[in-house]
């Protein structure tokens, strides 16, 4: 916490909103690879088809941080992951829904991302309807 | 432990408020948001030490894995926001540190689930 201050060359490098949703990616991208690799390492055969999603939502999320910090605003790697994202939580939320069973135990993208606030399902919506606004301008 | 698990959901309650206060208003983080996200910091060490202490005297915790973990994302998620408070000189910096303060609060609050009173 060096008591840097604001520079007029570092005014020009402000990325906006994305600053914060590099902040949520991260965050979603610390959280849920720690999350499943203790749930691989520990027991992976407990529920093989949730790990592995929760897995694939965390690669997911750690994508989007990267296509965000490197991409310039509305890049189209960091809008098409998001898009993934967004299909991702749309149809394991559903199937968690419909067909529990498949689900011992749960993955972030369970039931929309019940267990973290349904964000994962609102992130998405956000970070598109963003990028989407910045490209065309 | 109790009293510092007070103390941090206060800190990061009050963090949160100066953050959301700071980007409604238009502010760039200064030195006082900073030193918020720093005393989220040293309140979460010291909270985090208390357990690790308690955890190698006493090794009552079921899942160390988990524990450690948790404790390692709640000091660096201070550092990236104030980093990004740092660099981002708009309001946006300012959530950044604002979204930090309440992810800690909600990992504080599992922290209480999974070992309810802090396995005292």
């Amino acid at each position: 916490m060096s008591p840097h201050g604001p520079t007029g060359a570092r005014a020009s490098r402000s990325r906006g909103f994305t600053t914060v949703l590099v902040i949520v990616y991260g965050i979603f991208a610390i959280s849920a690879t720690a999350r499943s690799l203790v749930q691989i390492l520990r027991d992976f055969d407990a529920a093989p088809l949730a790990y592995s999603l929760s897995l694939l939502a965390a690669i997911t999320y750690i994508a989007v941080t990267i296509a965000l910090v490197r991409g310039r605003d509305g890049s189209r790697a960091a809008l098409w992951l998001v898009v993934l994202e967004l299909v991702g939580v749309v149809c394991v939320g559903t199937v968690s829904v419909l067909a529990p069973s498949l689900f011992p135990d749960d993955t972030v993208w369970s039931v929309y991302g019940i267990g973290y606030g349904f964000i994962p399902l609102l992130l998405p919506v956000v970070a598109l309807t963003y990028l989407m606004r910045q490209r065309s301008r | 432990m109790q009293v510092l698990m007070i103390v941090l959901y206060v800190v990061c309650g009050l963090t949160a408020a100066l953050a959301a206060y700071y980007t409604l208003r238009d502010l760039a983080a200064d030195l006082v948001l900073l030193g918020a996200a720093a005393l989220v910091l040293v309140v979460w060490v010291v909270l985090g030490l208390g357990l690790v202490m308690r955890d190698l005297g006493g090794g009552e915790v079921t899942d160390p894995v988990t524990l450690y973990g948790y404790l390692l994302t709640g000091v660096v998620l201070p550092i990236g926001g104030a980093w990004l408070g740092i660099w981002e000189r708009t309001r946006w910096g300012s959530l950044a540190i604002g979204v930090v303060a309440v992810t800690l609060t909600v990992l504080a609050m599992r922290l209480e689930q999974i070992w309810p009173g802090g396995f005292a």
